[in-house]
């Protein structure tokens, strides 16, 4: 009997702790429940929502923007089999029933631009319950309102209308919101965006990389200016100027980031970060913009790393011959910007094709680099300006900020007069001066002037399959540059769940 | 005694006792018969075999001899019966005294037990779907896997072996159970424990039987653990009266046939076919492809070249040492394959002690542990394009050099870019042999009960149950090899090393009373029991090795911080159960059994469940309407009704994790971040299996014929999902208890002993049809899309879907007169059919043209098995099959891309060229390349679905039992063995039918994604020869 009663001593000891055997937290993880309490934590939640810039950065900005205008091109390798979404994207093909696409680019972008948007809500939600330094909590706040702003900026000119999101999602229910009209989206980026350009530091004060007052006031001036609200970013833009906080480099060259060296320098407002080596934090976008299909010994001189590996497929964003010949003589850009490189794998009569050059920069290991991504810089603040004061009809002024940019280009002062000449001058050189940083398709849009440019364009390629870097023989698909339009459609993997569109 | 954990050897003690005490007293003056019982097959004489005069109650038992003698007049009949054998009647002659009586092992004897959850029942009794195999009759098939054995022999259980890696890839499932994220194995209990790791480290030869609970009232006790089926093991152990060392040893060799691989183009059809590539495009043909003739005999067979001849041993000691206080027994064994694929092998240790101490008449004590060691070695043979070495070796240019001309592994091949080689190959031989991709694993299962009885009927049981794994993995590619797919060597040098730990404990307390009032019998079970699951983890990746000689953490320039992980997984469960066993003499049968589990892994708001169950039966044959009846000795209804559960939701799926690792980078500086990356949900719970079920076991002609059938649904709800949401809301899915699936089926098994006397023969056969259909998926969600596959609302799971394939534009006329892919289709590119009737061709959107294209599931599965003895002589011959399932042969995309960039099966040789040669019908042209044959490669349609129904003979195995050998050996017996003998199959995508890849690395993920076959590492042949001694 003993045994008996040990027996039910045992059972009725271990029916006791019963709920408390039961509840496990995750060990190696942690649950919100027990996250956003210290000002440690809404740091870490800060750091990670720039983290999707580096996707939006790597892989995706430059085909929605750069490919999709005159700037450059997919080029084709016909032995390769396979037909590339990012064809679709460069030859204005892209699949589209009833305002929605297929593309997975295009899905990617949305979705990266969503996951800032919910991150920086998690935080701007919580931050005002816990307590702790306020400089600090201004300045967090001010990262996330510029980061959330940057996103909807993002979605508001690829796609005019989408879901706003304010608050953190927490339930089914929640996760599918309507489209709101592009207006709203814009009235709810500006003010997020001021409210940064008042929280946030200014850079000397700022932690290096991160988003400061200068580029909270340029991406806001950005906004204004696609909204041809000139005179509130002339204000901003002279804000800028007078902060004393950036100046031009001397040498253009010299204005890009290398692998390790020359981030965040002079000139930068605001460039996505990166990190070369083992971290999972390094850039590798130069590798996709190699034609191909390249050997190993062909590549090595341009990315000097230990390890080259040859690359098959298809070259991605390749300088079209209208990039080319848009730089004027003697244009100390043209050389800093675009080089060549002769492919022996090339189906290609002349095996030479153009690269971009701006940001082949040498590295240790193959596919691993650490270039930053330049978003805003000094030089477009100028250009900006020039642009802002010459639509207000202050050409005369305007004309001081687009020599600065095309003096240290080595060029002479533009011989534009009058607004309507000064106009198509500055959006000249905002295209050789920021080509291959993903500004020319906004600018087009904001123009206006799609069907102009890129009809034109397209004619071109479609009538010289040549000079766009066909073999001969081989040429555009049928459907190239059947579908070229201002926005992009709205991604259907989304549209198969949401019951908004 | 009906009621502990030994019940076989017990009840047969048991009745032994009983009919001793009752018959030899009662004997009177008759002439005295004596004689010798032996059983059949080995002729070993019988101890305790109860000799009764019929009609009389002078009767007796044999001794230890197995001699008996009893009074008896001529014209009486002996009947002479024993648990497990067949009762045979003997007349008494005049004259004859002395008898030798031979008794013939009963295929199914009803005073049987049959091991059940938390105890174990008169398998006459048993009211649920059950099933029981003898591990002594899995002994002779030469394959290391438990599950390997069993394929074929068990109704409503289909086992697919789908991939040939030795000692893996067993998919094992339960009357067709499935979930669509939910693991769906069953649940494995051995000795009363369920296990937490895998079943594989488990060597077969300890099996003493495995009973398979297919029904909810069997299973119910095992609660939210249950719905997938439970499988419980009884291991061997000591046998009373018995001390016995035997030693069962074969060894032999395993080859991969010829006969069903996939066929490829060698040299001269590769080269002729590139030649009419160019010729066909009007582009001039490459110096290398001009004469195809050139290639004759030069044939690389990439493939073939993987493959070797391997030896595969097994060796198993066993002891068995009994007392009458102690029983013993132990089991050491050794098994040792090596793979048909270079560099691949597969070796176990293993030991296991099983220990009753009975400390007095009330109280017993027993012990089990058992230690295995498990080393393989696979490098990386399957998978998809890119990452299977199987694969790529398959595709390579026939006529790229295996060795260069000193007789050297190559290190890869590429050819100009003129030739069309766009990819550089890597030397897949090299791969196999110089990637390493091991694991080892060291696994501690033991027990420890106490069982005590203080008054009679009563029974307490404790248990403690400790379960410890622990496995190394290390995976190193050298810089010299790859399995990849487009790489030059040197490669950058890769290793991952993945530790885990696993720690899993299990208390149970049962109480059992027994208790019989006049023909009532009841039986109570109660228990409590608490179990708890630890796992930790360390992964560490490297790469870029200074030195490939020392793959070292340290050695590598560069250490992951992606893929370099710790992870700690736990869980714990508290249970009480209960089961109330009734029948009015044995005749009428009534079981209702109840389970609560409460789970860590259940949501804060939704902790418990409770899982019942009821059962019923009656035993028409004990009726007296039905007992005179001469044909038919036994007969059976039963029916059942249950909920189970199925818990394999995750650990943490629960909560909203913060996943703190989302780093950034300022400056050339690492800043940690953090961000929440999934939704909680308090209410997630169990998916939840109500299953009802109706039964007849049937005995014809004195059980010479046993006839089982069961008719079963199911439904199972609250399934596990990940909800897709819009990913505006900043994640991609919330984990749900959404949806609904139905399952039904019809299994039949029956045994038949054909012939009796000097040949023996019998048959097993059993034919199983399961259904199933998604009735509910979640709210607004009415279908789900794989890449190549569709779960919708009203169909079966996981169909194949796309477009359907009409054949090839023959002509321009056809091609104008017919749909069309925009911009796409040509004369002899492929001809899909317009499904919505617009006019166009289109994949995807609101104007899909795909549809329904296959299903991966059978129409019915079956396995035969005939079995023969004649004099010394035995042979066993397994079967099994399916038919009606299909595969889709995904491996197409790459194996007949008609742009010939990769080697192709050899039935694109016939494909179209001109509406003059249009071909076979089966592949379209090549001229227009991607923007034409994409279609055919890059849009799934039924081009890639196939019938895979098979008939495979799985074993034959022919044995001598050659008796006593020199008074040394008691017994020996010797065997022969083939397995794998021969697939009766339309398939032709390659050597398995019974393959199913997923998670392969094409995006074919999870349950959803059945029926693929990425032409994995296929299922050898194997000839052994073995030998069982018994001293």
């Amino acid at each position: 009997m003993k045994k008996i009663s040990i027996f039910i001593a045992l059972l009725g000891m271990t029916m006791s702790s019963c709920e408390e055997f039961l509840t496990i937290a995750p060990e190696t993880a942690l649950s919100s429940a027990t996250f956003y309490k210290t000002e440690t934590d809404f740091e870490q939640a800060v750091n990670a929502t720039y983290a999707p810039l580096r996707s939006i950065a790597n892989s995706r900005s430059w085909l929605l923007c750069e490919m999709r205008s005159d700037n450059t091109i997919y080029a084709r390798n016909i032995n390769f089999g396979a037909t590339e979404q990012q064809e679709d994207l460069s030859d204005h093909a892209l699949p589209e029933d009833q305002g929605i696409t297929t593309n997975t680019h295009v899905l990617n972008q949305y979705r990266q631009d969503y996951l800032i948007i919910a991150r920086a809500n998690q935080i701007l939600t919580q931050i005002d319950e816990i307590e702790f330094n306020q400089a600090s909590k201004d300045n967090l706040k001010g990262q996330a309102l510029f980061l959330r702003g940057y996103a909807y900026y993002e979605l508001a000119r690829y796609f005019g209308s989408v879901p706003l999101h304010l608050t953190p999602v927490t339930t089914r229910e929640e996760a599918a919101l309507p489209l709101t009209p592009e207006s709203e989206i814009y009235a709810q980026l500006i003010s997020d965006i001021q409210a940064a350009v008042n929280l946030l530091p200014v850079r000397s004060q700022q932690g290096v990389g991160r988003a400061s007052k200068g580029a909270a006031q340029m991406l806001l001036a950005d906004v204004f200016i696609t909204q041809k609200r000139w005179a509130e970013a002339e204000t901003l833009l002279k804000a800028i100027i007078s902060s004393g906080e950036y100046s031009l480099i001397d040498n253009y060259e010299d204005v890009f980031s290398e692998s390790v060296g020359n981030k965040n320098n002079a000139e930068s407002l605001f460039e996505i970060q990166f990190l070369e080596g083992p971290e999972g934090l390094n850039s590798s976008f130069l590798y996709s913009f190699m034609p191909r299909p390249i050997s190993l010994q062909e590549l090595q001189p341009i990315t000097g790393t230990s390890n080259p590996q040859p690359l098959d497929g298809e070259g991605n964003n390749i300088p079209t011959p209208d990039i080319i010949a848009a730089y004027e003589d003697g244009d100390l850009r043209k050389d800093a910007s675009i080089a060549y490189v002769e492919i022996s794998g090339s189906d290609r009569e002349d095996k030479v094709y153009p690269y971009i050059k701006k940001y082949a920069k040498h590295h240790e290991l193959h596919g691993n680099h650490g270039i930053n991504w330049p978003i805003y810089r000094y030089a477009e603040v100028l250009l900006f300006l020039a642009e802002a004061l010459n639509e207000q009809g202050k050409t005369e002024e305007a004309a001081g900020y687009l020599n600065q940019v095309r003096n240290r280009a080595g060029l002479a002062n533009s011989t534009a007069s009058g607004q309507t000449d000064m106009r198509e001058a500055i959006f000249k050189e905002r295209r050789v001066e920021l080509a291959f940083e993903n500004k020319r398709w906004f600018d087009i849009t904001r123009a206006d002037r799609v069907q102009e440019i890129i009809g034109d364009f397209g004619a071109r390629a479609l009538a010289n399959p040549l000079d766009y870097y066909y073999p001969a023989g081989a040429t555009f698909r049928s459907n190239a540059f059947t579908n070229i339009t201002k926005y992009y459609a709205l991604p259907a993997a989304e549209a198969e769940i949401t019951p908004h569109f | 005694m009906k009621k502990n954990c030994y019940p076989i050897l017990d009840s047969r003690r048991l009745i032994t006792l009983l009919a001793a005490m009752l018959l030899t007293f009662v004997s009177y003056a008759q002439s005295t018969v004596s004689g010798v019982v032996r059983s059949e097959g080995d002729n070993e004489t019988l101890p305790g075999v109860s000799v009764l005069v019929k009609g009389t109650t002078r009767g007796t038992v044999t001794d230890l001899d197995g001699r008996f003698q009893v009074e008896a007049a001529a014209g009486e009949v002996l009947s002479v019966s024993y648990i497990g054998y067949a009762t045979r009647e003997i007349p008494v002659q005049g004259g004859q005294t002395e008898y030798e009586i031979v008794l013939a092992s009963s295929m199914s004897d009803l005073t049987e037990v049959v091991v059940v959850g938390y105890g174990s029942q008169l398998k006459k009794e048993i009211t649920g779907a059950v099933q029981t195999v003898q591990g002594d009759d899995l002994l002779d098939i030469p394959v290391p896997l438990m599950a390997q054995k069993l394929q074929g022999q068990l109704a409503g259980v289909q086992i697919n072996q789908t991939t040939g890696q030795p000692g893996r890839g067993m998919n094992v499932r339960i009357r067709g159970q499935l979930s669509v994220s939910a693991g769906s194995e069953p649940l494995y209990v051995v000795d009363g424990f369920p296990i937490t790791g895998d079943i594989s480290s488990l060597n077969p030869d300890e099996i003493q039987d495995i009973t398979i609970l297919k029904d909810a009232a069997s299973t119910s006790l095992y609660g939210s653990r249950a719905a997938n089926g439970v499988v419980l093991i009884t291991t061997k152990r000591g046998k009373a009266g018995q001390s016995t060392v035997s030693l069962n040893v074969y060894r032999g060799l395993q080859n991969v046939p010829h006969y069903n691989r996939l066929e490829m183009m060698d040299a001269v059809e590769f080269a002729q076919f590139k030649k009419e590539y160019f010729e066909d495009a009007g582009r001039p043909v490459p110096a290398m492809f001009q004469n195809p003739s050139q290639y004759e005999g030069q044939t690389q067979d990439w493939y073939d070249a993987l493959l070797q001849t391997a030896p595969i041993s097994n060796y198993n000691l066993t002891i068995n040492n009994n007392t009458e206080k102690m029983r013993t027994s132990v089991v050491a064994g050794y098994f040792d394959q090596e793979g048909v694929v270079l560099n691949t092998d597969y070796e176990r240790f293993s030991l296991r002690i099983n220990s009753d101490y009975k400390a007095s008449d009330k109280l017993t004590v027993g012990f089990n542990l058992a230690p295995t060691y498990i080393r393989d070695n696979i490098p990386r043979t399957d998978g998809s394009r890119g990452t299977g070495i199987l694969f790529n070796a398959l595709h390579t240019w026939p006529n790229m050099p295996i060795y260069d001309d000193n007789g050297e592994l190559t290190f890869f091949n590429r050819f100009p870019s003129e030739t069309g080689n766009i990819f550089a190959y890597p030397n897949y031989v090299r791969s196999a042999l110089e990637i390493t991709n091991e694991t080892k694993q060291t696994n501690l299962l033991s027990n420890a009960y106490v069982q005590y009885q203080p008054i009679e009927g009563l029974e307490i049981k404790s248990t403690i149950n400790a379960e410890i794994r622990n496995s190394k993995y290390f995976y190193f590619n050298p810089s010299t090899a790859t399995p990849g797919m487009n790489q030059a060597i040197p490669t950058v040098a890769r290793s991952t090393r993945d530790n885990r730990e696993i720690f899993s404990w299990l208390n149970e307390n049962t109480v059992t009373y027994t208790k019989s009032i006049n023909d009532h019998n009841f039986q109570l079970l109660g228990g409590f029991t608490n179990q708890y699951f630890r796992l930790d983890r360390t992964q560490v990746v490297g790469d870029t090795y200074a030195d490939d000689r020392l793959p070292t953490v340290q050695g590598a320039l560069n250490i992951s911080r992606g893929g370099t992980i710790s992870d700690v997984q736990e869980w714990a469960l508290t249970s009480f159960l209960s089961r109330l066993t009734y029948n009015y003499k044995g005749k009428y049968l009534l079981t209702g059994s109840i389970r609560a589990d409460g789970s860590s892994r259940f949501g804060s708001e939704n902790r418990w469940g409770v899982f019942p169950s009821v059962s019923a039966g009656w035993v028409m044959s004990d009726e007296g309407f039905l007992s005179t009846s001469d044909k038919v000795s036994f007969m059976k209804l039963r029916g059942s009704y249950g909920v189970t559960g199925n818990n394999n939701i995750g650990n943490y799926t629960q909560y909203a994790l913060v996943n703190n690792t989302v780093n950034h980078v300022f400056n050339n500086t690492v800043v940690p971040g953090a961000a929440v990356t999934s939704l909680q949900n308090p209410f997630l719970g169990w998916e939840t299996t109500h299953q009802f079920d109706i039964g007849l076991d049937l005995g014809l002609f004195d059980d010479r014929i046993q006839f089982v059938y069961d008719f079963y649904t199911k439904n199972t709800t609250n399934l596990l999902y990940n909800v897709q949401i819009p990913q505006e809301a900043g994640f991609g899915s919330i984990t749900d208890n959404i949806g609904e699936i139905k399952f039904w089926g019809h299994e039949f098994a029956i045994t038949s002993r054909n012939t009796q006397g000097r040949l023996v023969w019998t048959t097993n056969a059993n034919i199983s049809f399961n259904r199933n259909r998604v009735e509910e998926l979640a709210e607004g969600i009415d279908r789900v899309y794989g890449n190549v596959h569709i779960t919708q609302v009203g169909q079966p799971f996981g169909q194949f879907y796309g477009l359907v394939k009409l054949g090839n534009y023959m002509n321009e006329e056809d091609l104008n007169s017919s749909p069309q892919v925009p911009g796409r289709s040509t004369v002899g590119s492929i001809k899909l059919q317009d499904i919505n009737g617009d006019g166009i061709i289109t994949r995807g959107g609101d104007n899909d043209d795909r549809t329904i294209i296959g299903n991966p599931f059978p129409d019915f599965t079956y396995g035969i098995t005939n079995n023969f003895k004649y004099g010394k002589w035995d042979m066993n011959i397994i079967t099994s099959g399916s038919h009606g399932n299909q595969l889709y042969m995904r491996h197409l995309f790459s194996t007949a891309n008609l742009d010939g960039v990769f080697n192709m099966v050899a039935k694109a040789t016939d494909r179209f060229r001109s509406p003059e040669d249009p071909g076979e019908g089966i592949f379209g042209t090549t001229v227009g390349g991607g923007n034409v044959t994409g279609i055919e490669r890059d849009w799934p349609n039924s081009n890639f679905v196939w019938d895979a129904s098979f008939f495979s003979i799985k074993n034959i195995t022919l044995g001598y039992n050659a008796g006593t050998i020199a008074n040394v050996v008691k017994s020996a017996r010797f065997y022969a063995s083939v397995q794998n003998v021969y697939i009766f199959t339309p398939y032709w995508g390659g050597p398995n039918p019974e393959v199913s890849q997923q998670n392969n690395g094409q995006g074919d993920g999870g349950n959803l994604s059945p029926g693929i076959d990425l032409t994995g590492y296929p299922v050898p042949r194997t000839f052994t020869v073995g030998a069982n001694f018994t001293f």
